[in-house]
């Protein structure tokens, strides 16, 4: 049967109109599943053009993001190779923006910032800012890439290596390891974390937990069986506590960061001000030369205030 | 936008294509049997004429050297090698199936009018829409197999890279080869919503017009993140009409699946799966709309 | 009116293209009604420009008409049922030239679904009918214009149709090739096809067609078989010979002896520019004598003197060589359709 013009319009338009109309939030089921977003505002275009990566730019608008991303990376690796370190940081931020998926590239960044721009940093609020600015790109690349736990462990590498915020170290190591792929070492360093804090029950949920975790592993075992058999020998060892102490502060003090007061340790206080382990007494003085507040009591307010605690 | 409205206008939908389908039963079913027959002689018509061009053989060989060429890429490290060669790879393939969807499905049609082939064709008892139809099924039968052979190549200089660099001491390339294998699938499927919509164009209008459209609708398609953030920002009409553009031109960028190949990150299926359910509506609205146009064409 | 022995009816049909340059649109087709039946060989002869092809075009469902309507074996073009009774060759053959003549009719054949077996029986069957067995694997781009049309016919007669619309279809033959294509028609035409043809080949066309429309400007200024345009003859023309070996008074004194007899003669070359003012056609009870050609030209007011003038010319010394009483043209019954059009 043959339908008129206008009826077989008519029925064609319904159709089209009922499809379109399913399509909307089948598209809403994709968006959230796939939540990707480019804005290319965030790109910082003069900087990409004065280095001559006017042909990635193109790409990236044409839809080419990955592969624009990738001449962009060629093109960091030059300046790397030029010393030009902060002209690397629009660049990362260009391949970043364009594929949030390339994870080295979160990697470097991140690291960069955080490493190596605050060591070049000449002032404390300089260093500050690129160690926060590092840790701020990692949680970006975290929120990127949820699924991924090298994200997860760069970022808890970060706050431990270089930020030494211990605890929230601990959390991004045991929110990588819940992921997969994760290598054994990632569940170790979770404890690793408590031990520099010196967190007793941190310490032995932790080691429980790594010993639950990777059990075919023999080197995974070995180790954790080595480190649970380390503090139960050595937790009642003030020198080891000492150590853990003296480490951890020292190395705060090198990278301008206030000292961690310890505050449950059963042998030692410490220094407000340098960090340095005192044995415990009520009248206990700073004994680290190098200190401000050397030979003073570290109950007392020492002269100069105390500096807040990590 | 909310849950409930997305189930009404779900529901509507559902209603709307019921009741189009269900009124125009008698108009379809009884020449279903004759149709595919036709349509699937026409199709083979269209590939045995594309294959007999030099234009597909040229484009082809270019690309393979541009596949090969990816392998230059000697001064980084191997995990950065693959992502490159595997990113340029797919950039390449994208880029000329894109231009071939766009030359070949713009004279599709138009040429045939204007050879005054079709006169022979539409005399016999072909309707207008299996024309169109077998026209569309042979350019996609095309397509399927230039992407085929491009993709068999970028997976042949993955393993070859794969097996010299493993040779060396220590190096791993380990390339993704089932996720590169899907986004040159998936692009594909792009490139058959893209040729269904140049179709469309080229029922109504003359082949550059049809050219420059394809091209805007290429890159408006691969730019709807883009399009979408833009919305988001703005309010009263402009959101509006950004909304509008968004969900009227199709969503090329579902079928983008080059980061998760390049990146070895795992695929979302679900999204992949709605972005065929959706090419796929969408392809049929198009192609339905295409064949009532050239139903009223005069050649 | 249809009635069963009908195949083609066309009623009041126009057509009018309409363009941002003209508003007012062109009139390609103005009211045209025509009936072919059934095993009749139809001819439609027109100028460039007269309609032919948008009739045959709107016809075939290729366009659609401004007003009136067309139908085939009483339904409409747009039901598949009736395509497949039909066939078309198309003016200039367009055809996909990068396959063969095989290749072609076999696609073509495949469009009605028929089997792989058939299409192969039916390819050979065609290829035979057309001659173009010793061709059949020639890319169509290579072969000549006479074997693209053969291989376009046979393309029309894949579905042995039993109405056949060819339009122009010895357009661009050399001469042997029309004659071969008329010889093909012509065939068609003895298995009881019914022919729809589209000319303006007129020779041909005579050849050919029982009846014959004359279009001019979209419409059908006359039609009918060649006998009805025609009329009755309008004079006897005799041919002598042998006067001129008789001197050059000879013509002179057989003027004489014509008029003698009661019929009133001019001679052509008096009648042309210079000698007696500008040419002018013979009054129509005036015998016209061509003494160049040999030829006397009786018009049918003074054919009772027939025998006189006969016997005038044996007296005169010359010899009857024919006596004939000549159909007009097609040519000229176009000529005088056209003419008689007011512009």
């Amino acid at each position: 049967m043959i339908p008129s013009p206008r009826a077989r319009n008519g029925l064609v338009a319904l159709f089209c109109l009922g499809v379109l109309l399913a399509l909307v939030p089948a598209q809403e089921i994709i968006h959230r599943a796939r939540p990707e977003k480019f804005d290319p505002t965030r790109l910082q275009r003069t900087s990409m053009v004065g280095v001559g990566l006017t042909p990635a730019l193109i790409a990236a608008m044409g839809g080419f993001r990955p592969l624009a991303a990738d001449l962009v990376w060629l093109k960091v690796d030059q300046v790397w190779e030029g010393g030009s370190w902060w002209a690397m940081v629009p660049l990362l931020n260009a391949v970043v923006e364009l594929d949030p998926k390339f994870e080295l590239a979160w990697q470097v960044y991140g690291w960069h910032c955080a490493y190596n721009l605050h060591a070049e940093s000449n002032t404390a609020l300089d260093k500050n800012y690129w160690l926060q600015k590092g840790i701020e790109i990692l949680e970006r690349a975290v929120e990127a890439n949820p699924d991924s736990w090298r994200m997860k462990w760069e970022l808890g590498w970060t706050c431990f290596d270089r930020a030494h915020e211990l605890a929230r170290a601990a959390e991004w190591f045991y929110a990588a390891d819940q992921l997969k792929g994760a290598p054994a070492y990632v569940s170790r360093l979770y404890y690793r974390a408590y031990e520099h804090l010196l967190d007793r029950d941190g310490i032995l949920r932790g080691l429980a937990y790594a010993r639950a975790r990777h059990r075919d592993d023999p080197k995974h075992q070995h180790l954790v069986t080595r480190d649970t058999n380390f503090w139960r020998t050595h937790w009642n060892d003030p020198q080891t506590h000492r150590r853990v102490i003296v480490e951890e502060n020292t190395a705060r003090f090198q990278r301008g960061i206030p000292p961690y007061l310890y505050p449950n340790d059963a042998y030692f206080d410490v220094c407000p001000v340098c960090g340095m382990p005192v044995p415990k007494s009520k009248d206990a003085v700073c004994g680290n030369v190098q200190c401000p507040n050397y030979k003073r009591p570290i109950h007392r307010e020492p002269a100069g205030g105390v500096p807040s605690a990590a | 936008m909310s849950p409930i409205i997305l189930r009404v206008i779900l529901v509507v939908s559902l209603a709307l294509i019921v009741a189009a389908v269900v009124l125009s039963r008698k108009t379809w079913l009884p020449g279903i049997g004759h149709g595919i027959p036709s349509i699937w002689r026409i199709a083979k018509i269209t590939v045995a004429e594309a294959r007999r061009r030099r234009v597909l053989q040229a484009v082809i060989a270019l690309v393979v050297l541009i596949l090969l060429s990816m392998t230059f890429f000697s001064s980084v490290t191997p995990e950065e090698q693959a992502k490159m060669v595997i990113d340029g790879g797919l950039a390449a393939i994208a880029v000329s199936g894109i231009l071939l969807a766009i030359f070949v499905a713009a004279f599709l049609i138009p040429n045939e009018i204007e050879s005054r082939t079709v006169y022979a064709i539409l005399s016999k008892p072909v309707r207008r829409f299996e024309f169109v139809l077998g026209k569309y099924l042979g350019a996609l039968i095309v397509l399927a197999a230039v992407v085929a052979i491009m993709t068999a190549v970028l997976v042949g200089v993955l393993v070859a890279l794969d097996h010299l660099i493993k040779d060396q001491a220590g190096s791993v390339f380990n390339p993704n080869l089932g996720s590169v294998v899907f986004a040159s699938v998936m692009s594909y499927f792009s490139l058959a919503v893209l040729t269904a919509l140049i179709v469309l164009i080229s029922t109504v209008s003359s082949t550059t017009m049809t050219v420059i459209s394809a091209f805007i609708i290429w890159g408006v398609g691969s730019a709807q993140s883009l399009i979408y953030g833009l919305a988001e920002k703005q309010v009263g009409a402009t959101k509006l009409l950004l909304l509008v553009l968004y969900y009227l031109v199709p969503h090329l960028e579902n079928f983008d699946y080059r980061f998760q190949a390049s990146n070895f990150v795992p695929i979302n299926l679900v999204a992949a799966a709605g972005a065929l359910i959706i090419g796929f509506g969408y392809t049929v609205v198009v192609l339905v709309v295409a064949s009532v146009f050239f139903s009223d064409r005069q050649v | 009116m249809a009635t069963a022995e009908t195949v083609l009816q066309i009623e009041g049909l126009t057509k009018i293209y309409r363009s941002l340059f003209t508003p007012m649109g062109v009139k390609a087709v103005d009211g045209l009604s025509l009936t072919v039946r059934r095993g009749e060989t139809y001819s439609i002869v027109g100028p460039n420009g007269s309609g032919k092809t948008t009739t045959l075009k709107i016809v075939l469902g290729l366009i659609f008409p401004t007003a009136g309507s067309t139908t085939i074996f009483g339904k409409s073009i747009a039901e598949l049922s009736v395509r497949e009774r039909i066939g078309f060759l198309p003016e200039d053959a367009y055809l996909y030239d990068c396959f063969s003549g095989e290749e072609l009719l076999d696609f073509y054949a495949g469009l009605f679904g028929y089997s792989k077996q058939r299409r192969s029986a039916l390819v050979e069957e065609l290829l035979t009918l057309v001659g173009m067995q010793a061709n059949r694997k020639v890319p169509f781009r290579e072969c000549s214009k006479g074997m693209r049309q053969r291989i376009a016919l046979a393309q029309a007669l894949v579905n042995d149709p039993e109405l056949l619309i060819l339009d122009e279809p010895t357009s661009g033959l050399d001469p042997a090739g029309r004659h071969q294509m008329t010889l093909l028609i012509q065939e068609l035409k003895r298995r009881g096809k019914t022919i729809l043809l589209c000319s303006h080949f007129l020779a041909e066309v005579e050849e050919v067609c029982d009846r014959v429309g004359i279009m001019y400007r979209g419409k059908l200024v006359a039609e009918g078989n060649l006998s009805e345009l025609a009329g009755e003859p309008e004079e006897v023309v005799i041919t002598f010979r042998g006067l001129d070996r008789l001197g050059p008074d000879a013509i002179g004194q057989l003027r004489d002896r014509i008029r003698a007899a009661g019929v009133e003669i001019a001679s052509k070359e008096a009648l042309a520019e210079g000698e007696e003012g500008p040419a002018r056609p013979a009054p129509s009870a005036v015998a016209l004598l061509d003494s160049a050609a040999g030829e006397i030209r009786l018009p049918r007011a003074v054919e009772g003197k027939l025998w006189q003038v006969l016997q005038a010319v044996r007296d005169a010394g010359g010899e009857i060589v024919e006596i004939t009483r000549p159909r007009p043209s097609l040519q000229d019954i176009f000529v005088r359709a056209i003419r008689e059009e007011p512009q």
